[in-house]
């Protein structure tokens, strides 16, 4: 939607009141104005995440009885009430997040559920403070007109904090941990921790919601917070469209407006959401505002308009070199790994110096990838010592470890799909270095600030690479060869210290297999990372290493310059078999 | 009190276990789930209702017909709400049975009423007395029935080649469909097979809970976490979360409050996902990078 739609349906909205006297449409458009909160707030968790709650009407409540009971019991101004509704909903909504986070899919539809009817449980046996059954009455309300400007005024600014919040580093984040978690953790973001961040966003805003819902209707009882309006908060989030800002508009609106206009058909109003719920699962994945917005381009983080605004920036490509008398990189000693009684890597022990390409080679299944995913934290070895910069760093979580200066490739590329190339580069820039999020929420000015040095960065960064044109493509439309030299630069966008590559030629063409070469080699002569590459393509890695290490099962054969390797009696055996 | 208390648990808990063992069923053979299981317990207990009591059929033709009305509902959830989205990576499964539920308890609820119905049994007549505790012999064949179709269940899965078919499927279902095995009609079966046992729940707790077209949701949802509690991937831990469950609510019910009996029974499910998220006696997934 235009700005100039925005504008006309906020006006539309506002002037109702002026219209009608009908104070019953007054009700329910402010009922669905706080729909369009809650599920504002369930868009960051759901629609950017990737993360579904079934709970949700748990932060409803806690957010309608902390207002209520503080301003009936109290006496306390609804609005310091409301903000205080909000603070704990958050506070209670990053707890059950993160505990509730560490599972996902039916697991965590399970423990949202539990967490609803547990509210639900306690509002109804806390009879002393909750007014159990029969609720708390007498609540504080202001004219119905107020309330429904102050609940339209409110629903604006969710779905405003929330364009501002997908307009930043942490909207970005959100959706790195839901299209590749383990990319998202290789660029030193914890999945957990940005998971139970959206968790408690959503929470607030449900908790908000709740706040005024109290206000709005003066009395508030256990019946309106069961595990059927947390059904209807999803479904409104799901039928309007998923990850789209319009997308709560048109659900709370759909949801609200079609029943009053089925009055005489209550009986069926349950059956009709079950229906609506099927038919967007079925005709309507990503809704009807994804439906409506179906091939337009969703890019956030656009790329400067002139390609000289941003200076080269001299250390992009690495950290600073490491000092020739400083501590060794990367010192494994000893390392076993065993996946029940298979063995993948038994006794590794291999020095890594500062710098240079050291190509770990060997034939299918002699455990490369698994001491890969053992560097970057992925596998914890059940053997051994990992030393980087003289840090032990076996057993620290991937995202741990990255900041510490490891960035890997995959196998099979995992690029963020929904993101543009260059937001990609993006994430791995920024790193852990998400900024507040109350300051994202607002779209502060240091915020806007940071996003535009991050996206000259980046887009310099993807032009000295040779992907400069492809900045603002989605990632998933590009080609096999752009993808795993994407992933490279997004990788060398954090200014590792080390580079983990895992077969970064694997089913590239000939052609672009050279390309792949001059930009190692390029990183191997300016002041790039140390690189660790584990490849099959002979040619390419005698062609490139300092050094290379022969594995096979699970053991290293040979250590040593490409040249006595490629004479190795014993690489020879391990690749063609033994003479007869 | 205690025999009691003893007695409804197992009573309760073995319910919770054989409709819990049908979300295994499906989990094992598709990594899907009915996640409204709970309707096949009420579609169990209604039909039973309507051709026993308000047709006054007899019992065997009637139970007959419900079974196989309940094999008929778990073929229908099969492909209008998880073929379509078999395998997705997506939750749409997730949300489409749960839509399912929902049109089909208030479709029932449109017919059968809002009103809670008594089922008459022989076996709720007159309550025995046990050293002052009166308990109905319903309550005793309830646990009884219970175990033994858990019992068979696992008998059909160990013992009869179908059964090796399907535990194939559910072990790899790649590997087995490369060995012939028809992948959509296992899946068919174990969905079959997850809404008769729900539905044989149904039919037995309808004496003892009553019938109205609400009743499914909460047992299923009780199923659901007796089924993440004792391990999605492990019968027996299944069965032992089940029998635990029903102990742990039919304790707190009786000593501390009916309504603290969900609090317990659901923070307990929460506190066992966030310690032990694979469950009691499930096996502990492995990271794939």
């Amino acid at each position: 939607m235009t700005a100039l739609g925005w504008a006309a349906l906020g006006l539309a909205a506002a002037a109702l009141p002026l219209l009608t006297a009908n104070t019953y449409y007054l009700y329910v458009g402010a009922n669905a104005g706080l729909l369009v909160i809650v599920a504002a707030g369930l868009n960051v968790l759901a629609g950017f995440t990737g993360q579904i709650s079934l709970g949700h009407a748990g932060f409803y409540a806690i957010g309608a009885y902390t207002a209520a009971l503080l301003s009936v019991k109290a006496g306390w101004n609804p609005v310091l009430a409301t903000l205080v509704a909000v603070a704990l909903a958050a506070l209670i909504g990053a707890a059950v997040g993160a505990a509730a986070l560490r599972v996902s899919g039916p697991y965590l539809a399970m423990v949202t559920i539990a967490f609803g009817i547990i509210v639900e449980g306690i509002l109804i046996e806390w009879v002393s403070l909750t007014g159990g059954p029969g609720g708390v009455f007498s609540i504080p309300r202001p004219t119905l007109r107020g309330s429904y400007w102050l609940i339209l005024a409110m629903a604006a600014l969710a779905l405003w904090l929330v364009v501002n919040l997908r307009a930043s580093a942490w909207g970005r984040a959100f959706l790195a941990v839901r299209d590749s978690e383990v990319a998202a953790e290789s660029l030193g973001l914890s999945a957990h921790y940005v998971r139970t961040v959206a968790f408690s966003l959503s929470a607030a805003f449900a908790g908000a919601a709740g706040g005024l819902f109290a206000f709005l209707n003066g009395y508030i009882s256990p019946d309106s917070f069961t595990l059927q309006t947390s059904i209807l908060f999803l479904l409104a989030l799901l039928f309007g469209g998923m990850g789209y800002t319009a997308g709560p508009v048109v659900g709370a609106l759909v949801l609200t407006l079609l029943p009053e206009l089925l009055t005489r058909l209550t009986d069926y109003r349950l059956i009709l959401y079950g229906a609506l719920l099927l038919l967007s699962i079925y005709w309507l994945p990503s809704g009807v505002a994804g439906a409506l917005a179906r091939g337009r381009p969703r890019r956030q983080l656009r790329s400067p308009a002139s390609a000289a605004s941003a200076g080269e920036r001299p250390g992009a490509l690495g950290e600073e070199p490491v000092a020739a008398t400083g501590p060794t990189l990367l010192r494994i000693e000893d390392v076993g790994v065993a996946f029940g009684g298979l063995t993948a890597l038994a006794g590794v022990s291999l020095t890594v110096a500062g710098r240079g390409i050291y190509a770990v080679i060997g034939p299918n299944g002699a455990g490369k990838t698994t001491l890969l995913n053992v560097l970057s934290g992925f596998t914890a070895p059940d053997t051994g010592t990992l030393r980087l910069l003289d840090q032990a760093i076996a057993r620290r979580p991937p995202h741990a470890i990255a900041r510490l200066g490891v960035a890997r490739t995959f196998q099979t590329a995992q690029l963020f799909a929904e993101l543009t190339a260059l937001e990609n580069v993006a994430v791995g820039m920024a790193g852990r270095r998400l900024g507040s999020v109350l300051a994202a929420l607002l779209g502060s000015p240091g915020t806007r600030r940071r996003e535009r040095a991050l996206a000259g960065d980046a887009a310099a960064l993807l032009r000295t690479m040779g992907l400069g044109e492809w900045a603002d493509l989605p990632a998933d439309v590009l080609p096999a060869g752009l993808r795993r030299r994407l992933e490279i630069v997004r990788a060398l966008a954090t200014r590792p210290r080390l580079l983990l590559l895992d077969e970064p030629a694997a089913g590239l063409s000939p052609a672009e297999i050279k390309e792949l070469d001059a930009q190692l080699t390029a990183l191997r002569a300016g002041r790039g990372p140390a690189i660790i590459l584990v490849e099959h393509h002979m040619d390419l890695v005698m062609a490139i290493s300092d050094r290379v290490a022969v594995l096979d099962d699970g053991r290293v054969i040979a250590d040593g310059s490409p040249e006595s390797v490629r004479r190795d009696p014993a690489v020879i055996e391990a690749y063609l078999g033994a003479p007869a | 009190m205690l025999i009691q208390l003893v007695v409804t648990g197992v009573a309760l808990g073995s319910m919770y276990g054989l409709v819990a063992l049908g979300y295994h069923i499906t989990w094992a053979t598709s990594r899907t789930m009915n996640f409204s299981q709970g309707t096949a317990v009420m579609a169990g207990a209604v039909i039973a209702y309507a051709f026993a009591v308000a047709l006054g059929w007899p019992f065997l033709p009637s139970l007959l017909l419900t079974l196989l009305g309940c094999c008929g509902f778990g073929l229908a959830i099969e492909r209008v709400a998880v073929r379509p989205f078999f395998r997705a990576s997506s939750p749409a499964w997730l949300l489409s049975t749960i839509a399912c539920g929902i049109i089909v308890e208030n479709t029932a609820m449109l017919f059968f009423g809002k009103d809670t119905r008594a089922f008459p049994s022989p076996l709720t007549q007159r309550p025995i007395l046990v050293g002052g505790a009166g308990f109905y012999l319903q309550e005793l064949l309830i646990p009884i029935v219970g175990l033994l179709l858990m019992g068979a269940v696992q008998l059909f899965y160990h013992r009869t080649a179908y059964g090796k078919q399907l535990k194939a499927v559910a072990w790899n279902a790649e590997a087995a469909g490369l060995m012939g095995i028809h992948i959509p009609r296992a899946v068919m079966t174990a969905y079959a097979l997850s809404a008769l046992l729900a539905g044989v729940a149904g039919v037995l707790l309808a004496p003892v809970l009553n019938v109205a077209a609400t009743m499914g949701t909460i047992i299923g949802l009780k199923a659901f976490a007796v089924a993440i509690i004792g391990g999605l991937t492990s019968a027996p831990g299944i069965v032992l979360a089940g029998l635990g469950y029903g102990l742990v609510e039919s304790f707190v019910a009786g000593y501390v409050s009916t309504g603290a009996r969900e609090i317990v029974g659901f923070g307990l499910t929460i506190l066992v996902l966030v310690i032990r998220p694979w469950g009691l006696l499930g096996a502990r997934p492995t990271r794939r990078v």
